[in-house]
């Protein structure tokens, strides 16, 4: 501080004139300027040195920033730019120079008007940049020891960072046009990243996504430098997903440079470093059938770690998502679809890493996939996590079912709160796509069915036919409420799934009372339901086996019952709404389209069960009632079989209750929110603060009402009933959706149709070619027969032509005899023969033709 | 793809006007299919393949990326010529001004890239000039006689081929052709160790690799 006072003092020149005279600001001002111009290069370097270093103190100040940037910035660039320049050659006006430029464009804090000017005067042009880019970048390739020779002293190259990232911050569109045009730029950063210096590598992480943010080109542009290789050394040296914060700093760099780059997702994915993901997670980067090792399986968690590898996650997800587009062969995308799912189903990752992996698989799991074999794991109660279970190898559905119904670990670690719900939510969209496959979705049902009853039962049908218990227990409720989200993907638009699921028997018919203990480790969790509703026992012995549906709807009255006794606005009055909404949104997918099953519900007395709730509506939720008519409508609509309750017997019930307030119910549940918050991506609803408060040691975070595939059904299909229930009972269904199956018979037909008019056309284009083939051949012979005819005519010119030609011949001889004779009768007279030589010659072409 | 199978990775940038069918050569040789009308490349395209040289019993992996030939991108693209160790330089036979372009882009090469660049100038298009019979149904017709071509490119030291991505005529072949000129380069020994960034071969991948799998931690089970 001293040397600096002193330099200040002398650059202020002599005080002869008293301070009076001297306002601060004017003397500060001419200081500033005289300090300007001794930054040219012509001064001395310890002057310059000396001048950039007041600066730099003037600078710090607020009361003069403005002043220097003013007066003294040009010269500072000035000294930035010069090539082979101060900043070069001494480090320490290097660093002051490039310091005091960074406390100037500093926006952190007041006067963020100021230095966002000064930004701008910086990146004026490129120069500055390209300068920056320069100092950064490692010197050409030398011989090793010349190398560090080169290499800018740390501070200058820190400083210059730093500037950077200043810059960046407060520009970024702009210095991103520039990055892409400086020929330095990604050298600098591929140097920067390869750095020594952790201080360096880890400050370069940080100047990293703001220079790629939204611009697909410098993303590309790194990707073809190198970068990934740079940023995946980082990660193993900071020692894979457990190096903490850079880590995570480096892998949201490759996030960055994935996401939205089909490009550089095609790049990445032809690169090694895929594999390299898998083995940062432990995962075996050979498919093999084998299960996962326990490496993968167990591992310990922390925050960081889960942070890191949600990365990873995120990258993978990307990387199956690419297989989409070709960009990734159908081979990686397996293992990294089966990473995802053992990191989900059969490991002990945290929670919200196995929330994020669910979502990631793709739609339709690869084949050897839906057959995989799981090995789940379960943490021995007590141990805090460092003891677990391995339990026997199941199918992916088995799992996934009983993630669902159960929780995660089957529900022993507790129900796990909001994130416990979102899990079992992803689990169950998993669950639903996998059913897509018409073959895995009948096989569950079969395996269902009282003649394939496996020896224990499974949790599914287990959930589903549990009766309510009064009080209600929230784990049980969560349970079935999860097995009717499961069971509904099962049945949803398949006549045939449905055909199957009406045959179903309960469990209770057969074995009694909740007895199964199907998971070892959660026996008592599924214990023999305390609160038996006596109801129950009654009508069990009167009946033979009840079918799942009748069981159903039995329920869904005894549900109601409760929810009666129990009074509004209790919390336990919510989690009676939300289960006889369970149980109403499963019978509406089911009786949809079903007559069958239409008529069993109504038989079982389904009828009284809807009407009562309508009827009576001040107590109960509206969403509630609007279910109901939402059911009554669908069990008219569908009312086709011949019965007992006709639709001629509901339509006098519909026309009391009011078709326009029946209608009203309906639309209040369509505008509630419970159905309008509910996304593909999340049917995990914030628990209401209110009810929270009223609620006694409720302690919910989440709940659920609808999954996305209801909301869907219900809004899809709003109109028809809409319709249906103003109807007359005598007119036909004013349905025409055609369901699934339909649809795909109609496509396939179509498809046939299709195929044999291609094949008409086909055979048609031949017969053509065939038959212009046959036009050729008449031809051919009309050619054959004209010419026979000429070749017949010219011959027998030629005959005639020999027979007059002998004629003639015979004339002549005629002729040339008589002429002999002549002659000799002229000589004979006396008188004078001449051509004695032509008669010769005649006489030889006599002879010729005679030979002829 | 078991394991590491190959011994070179090659980066390749596919440069010329735009239109002259860049990304066409590039699908062509990747996915071998032809697209009709594709969009005009926006920044760049990346495609790769592995492909046998087999007189050197070589497999040899090709990273080409390929980029935009509007000018808007032309400084972008620039950035890339540097860390490239084979380019092909596309000209469109059937439009005289974008081989007279190539001469620019030629230039522009040279300015930027690795002295030991390989640059293959390549004729695209000639499935719409064949058999010479001057205009064919499109309408287009030979502008750029392929004497021409070759003696420039003779001129300038660059290989020559004249290829259709359409009917896939000569396109492995071109960017085979570049290939074998690199491997033979680095036969010679012209690339000393990691002196082009564009030529990897697969030894230190294979290590890193075995590294990183060799390096199991943090597990923590007892069954």
């Amino acid at each position: 501080m001293e040397f600096l006072s002193q330099t200040y003092t002398a650059l202020r020149g002599p005080t002869s004139l008293p301070p009076s005279l001297h306002p601060p600001t004017q003397s500060s001002l001419q200081t500033i300027t005289k300090l300007t111009d001794r930054l040219s290069p012509s001064t001395l370097l310890a002057d310059r040195r000396a001048a950039i270093l007041t600066l730099k103190g003037l600078a710090r100040d607020p009361r003069h920033r403005a002043e220097v940037g003013e007066v003294a910035l040009h010269g500072l660039l000035g000294v930035l730019c010069e090539q082979g320049g101060d900043v070069e050659v001494d480090p320490e006006a290097g660093k002051g120079v490039l310091e005091t430029l960074g406390v100037l464009c500093d926006a952190e804090g007041e006067g963020e008007e100021l230095a966002m000017r000064h930004t701008d005067l910086v990146l004026a042009e490129s120069t500055s940049t390209d300068r920056l880019f320069y100092l950064l970048a490692p010197s050409q390739p030398q011989p090793p020891q010349q190398h560090q020779a080169h290499a800018l002293p740390f501070y200058t190259r820190y400083a210059a960072l730093q500037l950077l990232h200043t810059l960046l911050k407060n520009r970024r569109t702009v210095v991103q046009k520039y990055f892409l045009k400086a020929s330095s730029g990604p050298g600098a950063i591929v140097g920067l990243l390869e750095d020594r210096r952790e201080i360096i590598r880890n400050e370069s992480l940080h100047i990293l996504p703001p220079l790629l943010t939204s611009s697909p080109p410098i993303q590309s542009l790194l990707a073809f430098s190198g970068v990934f290789e740079s940023l995946f050394g980082v990660v193993t040296n900071e020692g894979g997903i457990e190096g903490g914060v850079v880590v995570e700093d480096a892998l949201r760099c490759v996030e960055a440079m994935l996401r939205f780059n089909g490009s550089n997702q095609a790049y990445f994915s032809s690169l090694p470093l895929p594999k390299t993901l898998l083995s940062l997670l432990l995962f075996p980067t050979q498919l093999q059938q084998l299960p996962a090792p326990q490496e993968f399986s167990l591992q310990f968690w922390d925050a960081q770690k889960a942070k890191n590898a949600s990365l990873v996650v995120s990258v993978l997800g990307m990387l199956v998502g690419g297989g989409k587009k070709g960009n990734v062969s159908v081979h990686e995308t397996l293992i990294y679809s089966k990473c995802l799912l053992e990191l989900a189903l059969s490991s002990n990752a945290p929670t919200s890493l196995k929330i994020q992996a669910l979502p990631l698989l793709p739609p339709t799991l690869p084949q050897p996939l839906t057959t995989l074999l799981l090995t789940p794991y379960l943490p021995v109660p007590e141990t805090n996590g460092e003891e677990w279970d391995r339990l026997e190898p199941e199918s992916v559905a088995g799992v996934l079912v009983e993630l669902v119904v159960l929780g995660e670990y089957g529900g022993i670690l507790g129900d796990g709160g909001r994130e416990g719900l979102e899990l079992r939510a992803a689990g169950a969209t998993v669950f639903e796509n996998l059913v897509s496959d018409g073959e895995i979705r009948f096989g569950i049902l079969q395996s269902l069915l009282p003649s394939n009853a496996p020896p224990h039962p499974t949790p599914l049908l287990h959930a589903l036919s549990t009766p309510p218990t009064s009080p209600i227990n929230q784990t049980t409720q969560t349970s079935t409420h999860f097995s009717t989200l499961l069971f509904s993907h099962l049945v949803r638009s398949s006549p045939k799934a449905k055909t199957l699921a009406r045959n179903i028997k309960s469990l209770h018919a057969e074995g009694g009372e909740g007895g199964g203990l199907f998971v070892p480790a959660d026996g008592t969790l599924f214990g023999p339901a305390a609160g038996a509703p006596p109801v129950k026992a009654g009508e069990e012995e009167e009946e033979g086996p009840e079918t799942l549906l009748q069981l159903l709807s039995e329920y869904l009255s005894l549900a109601f019952l409760e929810r009666g006794r129990v009074g509004s606005g209790s919390g336990e009055a919510r989690e009676w709404d939300r289960l006889i909404c369970a149980y109403l949104s499963l019978l509406a997918q089911w009786l949809w389209e079903d007559s069958k099953s239409v008529k069993e519900f109504l038989d079982a007395g389904g009828l009284g069960v809807l009407v009562e709730p309508i009827n009576q509506t001040s107590e109960s939720d509206e969403i509630v009632s609007g279910l109901c008519v939402f059911l009554l409508g669908i069990c008219y609509e569908f009312n086709r079989e011949p019965g007992e309750i006709a639709r001629s017997t509901i339509h006098p019930i519909l026309n009391r209750l009011g078709t326009d307030t029946l209608l009203g119910r309906m639309s209040r549940l369509r505008e509630d929110e419970r159905v309008k918050g509910v996304s593909p991506e999340s049917i995990v609803l914030p628990y209401p603060h209110t009810v929270v408060l009223r609620a006694e040691g409720g302690g919910r975070e989440g709940e659920i009402w609808f999954d996305w595939a209801f909301v869907d059904f219900f809004k899809s299909n709003y109109y028809t009933i809409q319709k249906g229930l103003g109807s007359d009972p005598n007119s036909l269904g004013s349905s025409t959706g055609q369901n699934v199956e339909t649809a795909m018979l109609v496509a396939s037909l179509r498809e046939v149709i299709k195929s044999q008019a291609q094949e008409i056309e086909n055979l048609n284009a031949e017969l053509k070619k065939l038959s212009s083939g046959d036009d050729k051949e008449s031809e051919h012979v009309q050619q054959v027969t004209t010419l026979t005819a000429e070749l017949r005519s010219s011959e027998e010119k030629r005959k005639d032509g020999e027979k007059e030609q002998e004629d003639l011949l015979v004339l002549l001889d005629e002729i040339s005899s008589k002429r002999r004779k002549d002659k000799e009768r002229m000589k004979e007279a006396g008188l004078e023969v001449s051509e004695d030589e032509g008669d010769d010659e005649d006489e030889e072409d006599e002879e010729d033709e005679d030979e002829e | 793809m078991a394991g590491i199978s190959w011994h070179y990775v090659l980066k390749f940038i596919i440069t010329g006007d735009s239109a002259v069918g860049k990304s066409s050569l590039l699908i062509r040789l990747t996915d071998q299919r032809f697209i009709t009308n594709p969009d005009p490349t926006l920044g760049v395209e990346f495609g790769s393949k592995l492909i046998n040289i087999e007189e050197q019993n070589k497999v040899v992996k090709l990273q080409c990326w390929d980029t935009a030939g509007t000018e808007s991108f032309r400084s972008i693209t620039r950035s890339y010529y540097r860390g490239a160790a084979g380019c092909l330089l596309v000209y469109d036979v059937t439009n005289r001004t974008t081989f007279t372009n190539a001469r620019t882009w030629l230039a522009d090469v040279r300015e930027h890239a690795d002295p030991h660049l390989t640059c293959i100038l390549v004729g695209n298009k000639v499935d719409l000039c064949s058999d010479d019979s001057s205009t064919s149904a499109s309408g287009k017709h030979r502008e750029v006689p392929t004497e021409e071509a070759e003696l420039w490119a003779k001129e300038e030291g660059l290989l020559f081929v004249e290829a259709s991505a359409k009917s896939g005529q000569n396109v492995q072949e071109a960017f085979e052709k570049a290939t074998r000129d690199i491997l033979d380069k680095i036969q010679r020994g012209v690339f000393e160790d990691d002196r082009s960034p564009g030529v990897k071969s697969s030894r230190p991948n294979n290590n890193s690799l075995t590294l990183e799998s060799s390096k199991a931690r943090g597990t923590c089970c007892n069954t």
